[in-house]
């Protein structure tokens, strides 16, 4: 069954994953196709890495957590429908995956990093609710971007 | 032929910036270390310790995941080491039928401590395991470097 609310829902490509130099954590950049809007959202060292092995399409020698959860998913014969950004609080970003299984749709709430670690590997799309895009944190995101995009992104495009 | 094993401890191994998962058989007398990386460790040690996060960690989601499908773990099997590197199999119930799925044993570990299934490991990996050379290397362990699960 489709959700209802599907209307507000605003379809985000993973456009990279960048090393925040003051932490050990990552930023994944999530942009729309007409790249007017832009999510940043920081996730831990591994789940940046279990991203990044995504994009860049790395097979490691052994199956990584992600691996292992699409492989649960490919044997249960279970499809991922979509993954949705749904809330943040306090700057912690919420997500739920959809999931259809004998045919039924079922939901998992996830932190946005799994959610996009399996999106990613399922080809499914990602989703942010315009309520979240809104709200993002940051008033002066955008300077922030462009500054960061000049100074960090030039080694990720190699 | 495979062994049931527990996990005993869980320590930092400062030479190689890894963390070591002991698993240990019912007698003590077989021991197993397994060398995991950080993340997979805190997954480990969240079950260990029954910390619950604020957020679902990646662990936490797999096995909500399988509770949502219905799908049990049946037990995990660590059963192949080849050049420092396990190999471990996740057998899973669903819908009458038996999975079997291709897994590291930090993975399988972390699973099924949170759905309360026994790990076994195969003889040919204990057999393997050069018992000499873990035990001079334990021996240059301080005692603070262990964690507190050896019981």
């Amino acid at each position: 069954m489709e959700q209802k609310d599907t209307g507000d829902l605003i379809e985000l490509k993973v456009l990279r994953i960048v090393p925040d130099p003051n932490t050990e954590t990552q930023i994944v950049i999530l942009q729309n196709d007409r790249r007017s809007d832009v999510l940043p959202i920081w996730v831990g060292a591994a789940e940046g890495n279990a991203i990044r092995l995504a994009l860049e399409g790395v097979v490691t020698p052994r199956p990584m957590s992600h691996d292992l959860m699409k492989s649960f998913v490919d044997h249960l014969n279970v499809r991922v429908q979509r993954v949705v950004v749904t809330d943040v609080k306090d700057r912690t970003y919420f997500a739920t995956i959809h999931l259809a299984s004998k045919g039924v749709e079922r939901t998992l709430d996830a932190r946005p990093s799994d959610a996009i670690a399996l999106a990613l590997r399922t080809h499914s799309p990602i989703y942010v609710t315009e309520d979240v895009l809104r709200r993002r944190s940051g008033g002066n995101l955008d300077a922030w971007l462009a500054k960061f995009e000049t100074r960090n992104f030039g080694a990720q495009e190699a | 032929m495979i062994t049931q094993v527990r996990v005993r401890g869980l320590m930092f191994d400062p030479y190689n910036n890894a963390y070591i998962v002991i698993l240990r058989d019912e007698d003590n007398s077989d021991m197993l270390p397994i060398w995991v990386g950080k993340s997979e460790a805190s997954a480990i040690s969240f079950a260990l310790e029954n910390i619950a996060a604020p957020r679902p960690m990646t662990h936490d989601l797999m096995k909500t995941f399988l509770d949502l499908v219905d799908a049990k773990i049946i037990s995990v099997v660590i059963t192949d080491l080849n050049e420092n590197t396990y190999y471990a199999k996740i057998h899973l119930m669903y819908e009458d039928s038996e999975y079997t799925i291709d897994s590291r044993p930090s993975d399988a570990i972390a699973l099924a401590l949170r759905a309360n299934a026994p790990i076994f490991a195969s003889e040919a990996v204990i057999r393997k395991q050069t018992s000499e050379e873990l035990e001079q290397w334990l021996e240059n362990l301080k005692p603070e470097d262990f964690g507190k699960y050896e019981s």
